[in-house]
């Protein structure tokens, strides 16, 4: 019921339905909900008619890969040739590209057709989405709460069926806690698995694109899509990726998994409750689980927050209103001009990164702060490495907390960035991680279980989740609106 | 060095106007005296915040220079072959340009 | 004088790749505005640079040519400012970890200046300001460049002219670059301070820039330290500043168009991974380095025995050493080559481009053949110019040119002859010579040159004739 792409895809290969009509369906489901939703802020239904009818010629061709002429989504800080890309700030009001990101290259070329891109929080910085100039997305599951960040949209749009899946990107965990926040599935693949060309950047050394979607199959058939070396991102690794779906099982007997109490320290204990059952669910079928420690987890909230700001404020630097994006019209100096700019066109939460980001590599405070956080990752990566000689993957929160209420006024910076702790290490270790829905709380919002694994180990992490997946009971259902095949 | 400079900052317990200031230029950002005023409330705590970085730090060495031990070898590196540039009308397409360049008026009201 | 110069010279070269450093946009020189660019190069968004393997190689083969260490490790920072020619609004560079250290240049005197590192960074764009805009053009923008900087060993502004002009040719000779100052791919910025002669301390610094020539970076040298000396006679102190040289009116003025005294806030660049480069690499590098100039001037002198004024003319120019030591290999004597090449190959080109360029229509076998010729008496050296410059402009060979009967030589029993004829044609000039007037020997040249066309031996005839003279006495 949950691996829409594989339901879809049949349906089009055996030609029960074409894209035209299955992305008509979509445009329906968009425009009736996507007002009150807002998971979409710039809609291509134009350019999606066209890719449907590309895709229709590729199906009847007869060698067509499971994605041609399903319906998706871009995350708004995924360059399209062509189409707006705007990270959901002001100061890329405007902005078309005129080169496509690798992940869409290589998914236009199956001939996947895109709906439109998806709300984000502002430059991908913040965990509910509401720093979008765009206003926030709200969670389908209740129109009260956020649907978590930063691609929320990419979230809302896969769980309102409005999109059969879609690509986000996680930094510190916002591919996976808005999957969490939202009840369906989020990847995080491992550094370097996927091209980082095309995407605006926010914090280089942890960036990575991943798929949204509603079943752990269909995460990798995504992945499978997206992955790969790229000549234009010397940071991506030519890894020998076979085919994760090909090889997808739920081989779980004698793996060994991980659990660290320092993942669970402060959550909810209704949420501590089910995700401690997901994990019996594991051990009753033959996987081993071992207790583990994780002392410097602590510190991964700092250092994340010291070095995805650092490389933040100097990846931003560029957005001065001369070759592209908002600029400002009035103004004395091209200097004024560049500070009035970047005044008007950021929103607060970027304003407050970059701040962040230029005082711990200012002269003077660059050795307490941002050399120290280096020297400490390279710690936390050497406690993983070694938790991954005692264990095969590791099963954590995804987040300690299920959605929060829109406007969540107690809130301060400080305590947003807190609850990324579940998130944060796993994009400093470089590892994948997914989050699979595991159950949901006393309010009916769904919680997310993360299972981590090692270095381009997609391959167990997606194992485990589809096991997972198929052995318990789906508590948090599928959305009853949008496009339901 | 660096730990003097905590403690100094943890006695005076407050990130002072003039750094802030300082950084804005840097990052060429304006606040107007409310948004400072607000700004530094702020910037204070998410400071504070980053500070836990001096928890009990265990192991670690100063011989880290860069992000990860990852290292590419020479012969990994790109070839110096020429891909034909993309047309100039691509290049300027997200401004108003003049004849090709990327253009600004010095001022404007 | 009271005061003693301390200079340092940082020295930034454009490398000659085919490609910019971080994209494969080609570096060619000239073209519109901003079309020579891609997303990489504009710093748009979602673009990710890549790095160029020659331009390592190359960087590497500057620091092995001024005997600096290589480290096998390095990496690229960035270099955070704000100025519309900076894209990306930083530049990649080296901080802490540059590709070369430790070397030197040995000036004439034997005075060694150090090579304190040499490392890899992007060019910016180019500003131009006109009616009231501030137009950018991209193009240059991402072009590779090292950046040598130099120990402040440099004492006089004749030592820094020749620490430039020795450093150009050396990199002109591992052909990284043309290093051309006036074109901009070769610029060099000269840090001068003065302090009390004899004291330890370093004086408050200046860096002069926009200097264009060689010559003019003696001369900003000299502009400079009178206007510190002024200032420090007057009991001034100097202000830490740029300073603009202008060759129009040979002064210095401080420069305020870039306020660099932002923090850079250096830090390694996540985008580009740390590369090694394995010191096999780096000894295959430097294997395939040329001979370096000045070895190759020393050799010059010392083992081929060239007076050294032909020695300098000919090792400035890597491609004509390479020709003329080929014609060496080939078995043409090293005085002949040396001479024809100096003489009537320099003669036939008449820039410093052209030599450097070095664009011949013969081969050094060809000409090797001519010179033989001549180290074989075969023909006299007039025949030998002459000829070679016909082979230059026609890319015949010499014997297109020179028939088998003028080839032949004269006797010595002919020539004997002749020069009796000579001399008892000529009395006057036998007198003349006879006391002393040296020259008049030239009259009885003409005739023995119409006699044997041209052919003659002239340094054999001038004996013989100096033979029957003194014995007319």
């Amino acid at each position: 019921m949950r691996e829409m792409i594989s339901e879809l895809s049949a349906k089009l290969h055996s030609g029960e339905m074409s894209s035209v009509e299955l992305t008509k369906e979509y445009i329906k489901a968009i425009e009736e909900a996507n007002p009150r939703i807002n998971a979409y802020v710039h809609t291509t239904f134009d350019y999606a008619l066209e890719g449907a009818e590309i895709a229709d010629k590729l199906l009847k061709q007869g060698n067509a890969s499971a994605l041609c002429g399903i319906p998706m989504a871009l995350k708004d800080n995924i360059c399209t040739d062509g189409l707006l890309t705007t990270c959901c700030s002001k100061i890329l009001d405007g902005f078309k590209p005129y080169y496509d990101a690798a992940v869409w290259e290589k998914l236009k070329a199956q001939g996947a057709v895109l709906l439109g891109k998806a709300n984000m929080d502002e430059f991908a910085m913040g965990s509910t989405s509401e720093s979008s100039c765009y206003g926030a997305p709200l969670n389908p599951r209740n129109l009260d709460h956020v649907t978590g960040g930063s691609s929320g949209g990419s979230a809302a749009a896969v769980c309102a069926n409005m999109a059969a899946y879609a690509l986000g990107s996680d930094t510190g965990g916002s591919v996976r806690q808005p999957a969490s926040f939202c009840g369906i599935v989020g990847l995080k693949p491992t550094y370097g698995a996927v091209s980082r060309y095309g995407l605006i950047a926010y914090g280089s050394s942890l960036d990575q694109i991943g798929p949204l979607t509603y079943s752990v199959k269909d995460a990798a058939v995504v992945f499978d899509a997206i992955k790969g070396v790229d000549r234009r991102d010397q940071t991506s690794k030519a890894f020998d990726y076979s085919s994760i779906l090909k090889s997808l099982n739920q081989d779980i007997k004698g793996k060994r998994i991980g659990v660290a109490e320092e993942f669970f320290e402060g959550i909810d204990p209704d949420m501590k409750t089910q995700i401690y059952e997901g994990i019996k669910l594991f051990e009753k079928n033959g996987a081993e689980i071992v207790n583990i420690k994780l002392p410097a987890l602590k510190l991964a909230l700092p250092v994340y927050y010291i070095i995805a700001c650092a490389e933040a404020s100097s990846n931003l630097g560029r957005y001065d209103g001369i070759r592209y994006g908002y600029r400002t019209d009035s103004y004395d100096s091209i200097d004024d001009m560049i500070y009035k700019t970047r005044s008007k066109g950021f929103g607060d939460e970027v304003k407050r990164r970059i701040m962040l980001g230029t005082y711990v590599l200012s002269s003077g405070y660059y050795d307490a702060y941002y050399k120290k956080a280096i020297v400490i990752r390279e710690e936390i990566n050497r406690e993983f490495n070694d938790i991954f000689e005692k264990c095969d993957v590791l099963i954590a929160p995804t987040a300690p907390n299920t959605a929060f209420s829109l406007n969540f006024k107690g809130a301060s910076p400080v305590e947003m960035y807190l609850s990324d702790i579940c998130t944060v290490p796993i994009n400093i270790a470089g590892i994948p991680s997914i989050s699979v829905p595991c159950g949901k709380d006393a309010k009916g919002l769904p919680i997310g279980m993360q299972i981590i694994g090692k270095k381009f180990d997609e391959a167990t992490i997606l194992n485990m989740a589809y096991f997972y997946e198929q052995n318990s009971e789906d508590k948090v259902g599928i959305y009853e609106g949008g496009v339901r095949i | 060095m660096a730990e003097s400079v905590i403690i100094e900052r943890r006695l005076k317990m407050a990130v002072t106007k003039i750094e802030i200031e300082k950084l804005a230029k840097l990052a060429r950002l304006r606040f107007s005296d409310e948004e400072l005023e607000k700004f530094a409330g702020e910037f204070d705590e998410i400071i504070a915040f980053a500070d836990t970085i001096n928890q009990s730090v265990e192991g670690g060495t100063d011989e880290i220079r860069s992000v990860g031990s990852q290292l590419i070898s020479f012969e990994e590196l790109r070839e110096d072959e020429v891909i034909p540039s993309l047309p100039n009308e691509k290049i300027v397409s997200n401004v108003e340009d003049k004849d090709g360049f990327f253009s600004v008026r010095r001022s404007k009201k | 004088m009271r005061y003693e110069v301390v200079c340092g010279i940082e020295t930034h070269i454009e490398l000659a790749t085919n490609t910019k450093i971080f994209c494969n946009c080609t570096t060619a020189f000239g073209g519109d505005p901003n079309t020579h660019c891609c997303p990489v190069c504009t710093g748009q968004p979602g673009s990710l640079p890549i790095l160029n393997k020659k331009v390592v190689e190359y960087a590497v083969r500057a620091g092995l040519a001024v005997h600096c260490k290589i480290n096998n490790i390095s990496h690229m920072d960035r270099k955070n400012y704000v100025y519309p020619d900076l894209p990306k609004a930083y530049q990649i560079s080296q901080y802490d970890e540059p590709i070369c250290e430790h070397g030197y240049i040995d000036l004439d005197s034997g005075k060694r200046i150090g090579i304190t590192r040499i490392h890899i960074e992007e060019d910016a764009g180019k500003l131009v300001h006109e009616n009231g805009y501030t137009y950018v053009d991209y193009n240059r923008g991402g072009v590779p460049l090292i950046e040598i900087v130099s120990e402040p060993d440099i004492s006089s502004p004749e030592e820094a002219k020749e620490y430039a002009e020795k450093l150009q040719l050396i990199m002109r000779y591992v052909g990284i670059s043309d290093c051309k100052m006036q074109e901009g791919s070769m610029r060099c910025d000269v840090n001068v301070s003065l302090r009390e002669a004899g004291t330890k301390e370093f004086g408050t610094r200046t860096e002069t820039k926009n200097i264009n020539s060689l010559n003019f970076i003696q001369k900003a040298m000299y502009a400079e330290i009178e206007r510190q000396t002024d200032i420090l006679e007057a009991g001034g102190t100097i202000v830490q500043e740029t300073m603009r040289y202008d060759d129009v009116s040979d002064s210095v003025s401080p420069m305020r168009e870039k306020e660099n005294s932002d923090d850079y806030r250096y830090f390694p660049d996540p985008d580009i991974i740390r590369f090694e480069i394995s010191q096999d690499k780096v000894e295959e590098i430097q294997g395939s380095l040329p001979e370096l100039p000045f070895d190759k001037l020393e050799r010059y002198i010392t083992e081929l025995q060239l007076p050294e004024g032909t020695a300098k003319q000919l090792f400035k120019y890597r491609r004509i050493t390479e020709f003329f030591e080929e014609a060496l290999a080939e078995g043409a004597s090293i005085k002949n080559a040396s001479n024809l090449i100096t003489g009537t190959i320099y003669a036939s080109m008449s820039t410093e481009e052209d030599k450097e360029l070095f664009k011949v229509l013969i081969s050094a076998k060809q000409f090797a053949a001519l010179v033989k010729l001549l180290d074989e008496k075969k023909i006299n050296v007039k025949m030998a110019q002459g000829t070679l410059q016909q082979m230059l402009e026609s890319g015949k060979s010499a014997e297109e040119f020179i028939k088998a009967e003028d080839m032949e030589g004269i006797s010595e029993a002919d020539l004997t002859k002749l020069c009796e004829e000579a001399i008892a044609a000529n009395p006057k000039a036998v007198e003349d010579v006879k006391a002393g007037k040296d020259k008049a020997i030239n009259s009885m040249f003409g005739y023995i040159m119409k006699q044997t066309k041209g052919k003659a031996d002239v340094k054999q005839a001038e004996a013989i004739i100096r033979e029957l003279i003194s014995k007319l006495s």
